[in-house]
């Protein structure tokens, strides 16, 4: 385990009575793209959250690179180079996309930079919002954009936080699948820079496309963690999505 | 009549330098400040206490900064999560709960009284003279503190506020320790509020409860409103407007002939009345804050 | 002993059915209105000026109080829903300028100096070992019955339910077909008349200056929160709760503590301590006592 990026160790999580994760067990090594599926209900966004640090686990531990997680807020998991994405990214309505993209960066600056906006940045924001085909809505308000280029948004103020590894959180829920596409090759090249990347998602197709490895779960518990290509023969995960025709078609 | 008006002039740099200093906080950072004052309280006295005890004016320029530093960075550090109007009801409780401390410790405030005598800037120069040096230091002091406030805004710290501000989550996803920003945030504005106040003690020469009640505050907001939230030439030209129509209040009594509660009643209406009229028909102020248009870099 | 308790209960019936209006009128709105304050102001001063033009006592208070409702209703409907509209900290700016105008009307209309009712002189009465002036009797059975009809009202008729239903949750409220928007006029007339009484109440027994209303704003806040918002009877209980431990907190005889004969606390540290008991309430405890869980503001 000693290039594990994210070890999960016997993680609980209950709101009131209703327990949603129960012994949550897993791990992920630097450089993979591991999705995480599972139906609706199944705890997958829960356990982000807890991976990411909104709220704390009840019980079990969480490491990244090695350090104990467990316990600690968003933005102290975030700075050790753990980032995330929202599944419904709220953007703010007072700042431009290229202040935002400027302003992702912003942390960790010596007080000199406090005053002035660093000219040699503006290259690597170029570079970026042309890749996210952002560049003609630059000087927008971020929050006037559309859902699909808040997405990408998103994505790209994730990479600016100088990520060891990004959680991506349905990534592309409500997004045209011209744009999922683009998306694809945007993930892979993040990865190829040697970010690690851990996806919930439910579209089969895009996680076939991306991912090495899949974490299925159904109602708090890990049921299978295996390539994309052996979901369909693993009776467990068959059965867990049983009476959604559409997954079944996709997995077919 | 010329010293009227240096004398009026001085007084809209005073505070100007306390609206640039709640422009930073809630206009920038969104904090709905209702203790402003009370930092203000912390220049006043500084300078009153260090006098009081022979302590000498260095010392109480220390204090005074030093305290509000220490009272900015505690209004951040109170509730992590507060809700912005919950906030600002906090602020205003111990904003009052200052005012009243200091109205009742006679050994150390002066108590109602306050302490007079405070020596006088530049007590080495004649009347006149000293009234223009006066205005001249004010002056280049606002513009300095414009000018600051202006690149902090513009600069990289300035656009973590605004993350902060704006979106939180996203700001702490992105490694932000809101909390830690708000803190340096007050912390500076406060700063910026004290030496206002720390001047101000030895302008007038005098500090008393009287001048740190919450309606001051109130006239502070309402100047960055009239002014434009969010930017700093705003804040100094509602903070310049609203003095001056203030001080000519008095005449337009006089000229119409009303008794001299018109001339307090005037100043209400005026606050008030033009905070609402703003807010209704000018959200943005006068000189409204910029989004976007501004040249990137 | 008994003289204690009748201390905290006037207190108490000062602060009692203003804060009922500001519980019931800041979960609705979602903003605090500082105006609110100045409509118990404006019940008092009202009554007192409509009874030195000649009304009799009766009357006056029935005129000022139904007038400062509709007041409310109207200053709601003309500027604090299109406030809201911008924003929840707007129309807490927005109404605290709202305040700003009510205190230049009341300077320009009653003066700075107190005012109070015509009312017979009488002996004091002694029961137990307190004692109780006539108009303070009057002041309780006005606060006592306002509470009554109010409870009645809320609790045991339609129209209090569909109220109950309207603050609780305003969305399903309008999906089971209740007019909300009535309701909405409705309470926000409720409040105004139940501040105005209580600036009455206030008035009754002693005199009222123009300042009644921002000297109220804390501790009407610091009830309504440690109540819950949405909860008048947690207001009552708030009311009592902080009038409790300013009575003691002034009351009490530190002095064999400290190793001297007599040490009392000045009395304006009674606002004090009820202030930060608004800070803690706020920060502790933001959805009041009565409730259970501590969710994060």
């Amino acid at each position: 385990m000693s290039d594990s990026v994210l070890a999960i160790e016997g993680v609980a999580k209950s709101f009131g009575a209703n327990q949603v994760l129960a012994n949550v067990c897993f791990s992920i090594r630097k450089g993979e793209i591991v999705g995480l599926l599972g139906p609706n209900g199944c705890g997958k966004s829960t356990l982000l959250n807890l991976i990411s640090g909104v709220f704390p686990a009840d019980a079990g531990t969480l490491a990244f690179q090695g350090e104990n997680m467990t316990g600690q807020s968003m933005d102290h998991i975030a700075r050790r180079g753990l980032v995330r994405t929202f599944q419904l990214p709220s953007m703010p309505r007072r700042m431009t996309v290229a202040e935002l993209l400027h302003g992702a960066a912003a942390r960790g600056a010596g007080f000199g930079s406090l005053f002035r906006r660093d000219a040699s940045e503006m290259a690597e924001i170029d570079g970026l919002l042309d890749e996210l085909a952002l560049s003609h809505v630059r000087y927008l308000p971020a929050a006037s954009l559309s859902g699909g280029q808040k997405k990408l948004l998103s994505i790209a103020l994730a990479l600016r936080a100088s990520p060891r590894m990004i959680c991506l959180d349905e990534p592309t829920a409500g997004v045209h699948p011209n744009l999922r596409h683009h998306m694809v090759g945007l993930l892979r090249r993040i990865n190829a820079s040697g970010i690690t990347l851990l996806i919930v998602e439910h579209d089969m197709h895009f996680i076939r496309e991306l991912c090495s490895r899949c974490v299925v779960m159904d109602r708090g518990a890990v049921i299978a963690d295996c390539k994309p290509s052996e979901l369909t023969s693993n009776e467990q995960v068959v059965e867990a999505y049983l009476g959604n025709a559409r997954q079944k078609r996709a997995m077919a | 009549m010329s010293d009227f008006i240096i004398h009026v002039t001085i007084m809209s740099g005073l505070y100007a330098l306390l609206a640039l200093s709640l422009n930073l906080q809630a206009g920038l950072g969104g904090l709905m400040n209702f203790g402003q004052i009370a930092l203000f309280a912390c220049g006043t006295y500084g300078a009153a206490i260090a006098f009081h005890f022979d302590f000498g004016a260095v010392s109480g320029f220390v204090l005074a900064v030093l305290a509000a530093a220490l009272l900015g960075w505690a209004f951040a550090s109170v509730g992590r999560n507060l809700q912005a109007d919950y906030w600002g009801i906090v602020t205003l409780a111990l904003a009052e709960v200052i005012r009243i401390i200091a109205t009742n410790e006679d050994w150390l405030t002066g108590g109602a009284q306050g302490i007079g005598g405070i020596p006088p800037l530049y007590a080495g120069l004649d009347g006149q003279t000293r009234q223009l040096v006066i205005l001249a230091t004010v002056l280049l002091l606002v513009l300095a503190a414009g000018l600051f406030c202006r690149h902090l805004i513009g600069g990289r710290y300035g656009l973590s506020i605004k993350i902060m501000r704006e979106e939180p989550q996203l700001a702490a996803s992105l490694g932000y320790d809101t909390i830690a920003l708000k803190r340096q945030l007050m912390a500076v504005s406060s700063v910026l509020a004290a030496v206002s106040g720390f001047l101000f003690a030895h302008y007038v020469s005098f500090v008393g409860p009287e001048q740190i009640d919450s309606s001051e505050t109130f006239l502070i907001w309402a100047m960055i409103v009239v002014g434009g939230l969010g930017n700093n030439a705003g804040a100094i030209v509602g903070a310049f407007l609203l003095q001056f129509t203030f001080a000519f209040i008095p005449f337009v009594k006089d000229w119409i002939g009303l008794p001299s509660e018109y001339v307090a009643a005037g100043r209400l209406l005026l606050t008030g009345g033009g905070l609402i009229a703003f807010i209704l028909f000018r959200q943005s102020g006068i000189v409204p804050e910029r989004v976007g248009g501004r040249r990137y870099v | 002993m008994f003289q204690f308790l009748v201390d905290v209960l006037m207190r108490a019936c000062d602060l009692m059915l203003v804060a009922i209006g500001m519980s019931a009128v800041y979960s609705l709105m979602k903003f605090p209105n500082i105006a609110l304050v100045q409509y118990a102001a404006t019940g008092g001063i009202l009554a007192i000026v409509l009874q030195k033009i000649g009304a009799p006592v009766a009357v006056a208070i029935v005129f000022a109080v139904v007038l400062t409702g509709l007041v409310a209703v109207i200053l709601n409907e003309f500027l604090f829903n299109r406030m809201l509209k911008i924003g929840s900290s707007t129309a807490m700016i927005g109404s605290l300028a709202v305040s700003l105008v009510f205190s230049a009307a009341f300077l320009v209309t009653v003066g700075p100096n107190p005012s109070r009712f015509r009312l017979p002189v009488s002996k004091p009465i002694r029961i137990l070992d307190a004692r109780i002036t006539e108009p303070q009797l009057v002041s309780f059975a006005i606060v006592a019955v306002a509470l009554g009809v109010f409870a009645l009202l809320y609790f045991r008729t339609d129209l209090g339910r569909c109220m109950r239903a309207t603050s609780t949750n305003e969305v399903l409220a309008d999906a089971t077909g209740i007019n909300t928007a009535r309701m909405k006029t409705i309470i926000v007339l409720i409040s105004g008349v139940m501040a105005a009484l209580g600036g009455v109440a206030i008035a009754l027994k002693g005199e009222v200056d123009i300042q009644i209303g921002m000297d109220l704003l804390l501790p009407v806040f610091a009830s309504a929160i440690l109540g819950g918002l949405g909860n008048p009877f947690g207001a009552v209980a708030g009311a009592l709760l902080i009038s409790l431990v300013e009575t003691v907190v002034t009351t009490i005889n530190f002095g064999p503590l400290m190793g001297q004969v007599v040490v009392f606390l000045p009395v304006a540290y009674a606002s004090a301590i009820s202030f930060l008991l608004l800070v803690a309430a706020l920060l502790w405890r933001p959805r009041g006592l009565f409730v259970s869980e501590v969710k994060r503001v």
